[in-house]
């Protein structure tokens, strides 16, 4: 399936190795009271580079549990995970995370929220130079907005200045955990199509996590389809609408309807 | 949008301040009428059970020996600067010591488990002690000079210190952790650049109660002995029945602890910016 998946899909170089690839991957873990919980089922999956990915599933399916094993966060407890052709054994720079909340350090301003990448830890061999944290701003639309402190912005802005601070050095994946979750649906919808913009203007491969049905046809390339927990990869569903979408005419294109409605009805089932 | 916005604002902000000047007005009323009262009560206590002086002085004297201990130049023998100065320079080197410990070892305490388990049972039962009772203790062992009022200023200002900070440190958003995680972010990074700053309230808040114990420390290390401060001060004039001039030193001592106090609140509020104004 998974085979039939990837020759209909647009990714460009078949041939080249998947940039994230995970092969029967599971994780268990144990709650507060002393449960064991089954989170992640052999998931297999690969992500070509520069391929922009949506995960969706049930709430609770353990969407989040594998993006913080691809983060290197937590570790698989079966399986293999590879980033770039390397097993996944810890936090790396090649790896930028957007999480639910824009999560910035309040006592800090804007600029130095998102230069955070180049002051600790691997970033700090880096160049500080700030150009390009000041041109990702002016990308993000918010460059006005450096010296500002994080309650001085609206949350549209303040998940903004989360993405760049997840691209300031300049990694290869960006892995977003419902990043737009908190926010209204207008502010919602301007930021996918601002995160299309930034996602073809960086060339990054995106793996989005999202529990909108629209949210998900509208940005990806492929959308994985994940079922109940213990979470496994159910089916993955291409999308083949046309780019660059806008919010004017990608609802309307003839396939949108049918992909929300085949990935809506592959949701019940599960949730049933 | 941005104009609607803009002008929500400022319709709610006129209306706001309306209602705080309002609400702050009538507290004002209120916290005035309160004290005339209990001055009123306290002169009737006096005239209406006929109590002599050396029992309980009218607010006049007590007054009166209040100007007559501030009227004073600053090296005046008889004055209340110079035990003032005594008392205070000894809570501040006690609470400097003991919040510098107990921010140290609440943060030890927080960022390494074996050491959480080995100091967590004696800083329960040590927490529950009254700490003063050990004030005759530390006097023997450091005689009745500054020394024995510093170790006590910094002893009672520890324990609060230790337990905020470690509290404070524990409780930093499990998300912010792993943001430094994501970065490969060194143990020090982490505590410093987030551990601390959303520690920040809890230490401030320890800080506050710290200065406070610092000069409750200070002052009953003084009533067992000592050359000089507001303790030996109040000893004296217990000793020779100057009641009107005990109360006096109270007032000193309880206008100390509220400009404290205020001054730790200002320093909170400028240095933990970001608290307030996202609350509001």
């Amino acid at each position: 399936m998974s085979a039939g998946g990837r020759e209909t899909s647009r990714v460009p170089q078949v041939a080249a190795p998947p940039l994230i690839e995970a092969q029967g991957v599971s994780r268990f873990y144990s709650t507060v009271s002393g449960e064991t919980v089954h989170a992640l089922d052999r998931v297999d999956l690969r992500i070509a580079d520069g391929e922009f990915v949506c995960l969706v599933g049930p709430s609770g399916c353990g969407k989040s549990t594998f993006l913080r094993l691809v983060a290197g966060l937590d570790p698989c407890d079966g399986g293999r995970l590879t980033l770039a052709g390397h097993p996944v054994l810890g936090s790396s720079s090649d790896v930028g995370v957007v999480f639910q909340t824009a999560n910035l350090l309040p006592w800090f301003t804007v600029m130095a929220n998102v230069s955070l990448p180049l002051r600790v830890g691997a970033g700090r061999e880096r160049s500080t130079d700030t150009r390009h944290i000041q041109e990702l701003l002016s990308i993000a639309g918010i460059a006005e907005f450096a010296n500002k402190y994080p309650y001085e912005l609206s949350g549209g802005m303040q998940q903004r200045a989360a993405i760049v601070r997840a691209l300031a050095r300049d990694p290869k994946v960006l892995l977003m955990d419902e990043p737009f979750g908190a926010l209204d649906a207008l502010t919602r919808e301007r930021l996918n199509v601002e995160l299309l913009r930034i996602w073809k203007a960086s060339q990054k491969t995106v793996l989005l996590i999202t529990h909108s049905i629209a949210e998900s046809v509208f940005l990806a390339d492929r959308v994985l389809v994940m079922s109940a927990r213990p979470g496994r990869i159910l089916r993955e569903i291409p999308i083949h609408l046309p780019r660059p979408r806008t919010l004017d005419e990608t609802p309307a294109h003839p396939d949108y309807v049918p992909l929300m409605t085949e990935i809506r009805a592959l949701l019940y089932s599960e949730a049933a | 949008m941005k104009t609607d916005a803009s002008t929500g604002a400022n319709v709610a902000k006129p209306a706001q301040n309306r209602h705080t000047s309002a609400a702050r007005g009538r507290r004002v009323v209120i916290n005035v009428g309160v004290f005339v009262l209990l001055v009123l009560c306290w002169i009737a206590a006096v005239r209406g059970f006929g109590l002599r002086s050396y029992i309980l002085p009218l607010p006049g004297d007590v007054l009166k020996a209040l100007w007559a201990g501030i009227a004073v130049p600053i090296t005046d023998k008889t004055g209340f600067y110079l035990p003032l100065w005594v008392t205070l320079s000894n809570s501040a080197l006690g609470f400097l010591l003991g919040s510098a410990l107990g921010l140290s070892l609440g943060s030890l305490m927080a960022e390494f488990r074996p050491i959480e388990t080995a100091v967590m049972p004696y800083a329960f039962a040590l927490q529950s002690l009254p700490k003063v009772a050990i004030a005759p203790l530390i006097v023997i062992w450091f005689g009745f000079g500054n020394a024995s009022k510093i170790v006590i200023a910094a002893t009672l200002t520890f324990f609060p210190m230790l337990v905020n900070s470690f509290t404070g440190l524990r409780a930093t958003e499990p998300e912010r952790i792993d943001l430094m995680r994501t970065l490969s972010a060194s143990r020090l990074e982490t505590y410093f650049l987030v551990k601390v700053p959303s520690a920040a309230p809890y230490i401030f808040a320890g800080l506050d109660m710290g200065a406070v114990y610092a000069l409750l420390g200070t002052i009953v290390a003084e009533f067992l002995g000592a050359q000089a401060g507001m303790g030996v001060t109040i000893t004296q004039l217990q000793a020779v029945s100057d009641v009107a001039g005990v109360f006096a030193c109270l007032i000193v001592l309880g206008a100390t602890g509220i400009l404290l106090h205020l001054g730790m609140r200002s320093i909170e509020r400028r240095v933990v910016h970001w608290t307030e104004r996202s609350r509001s």
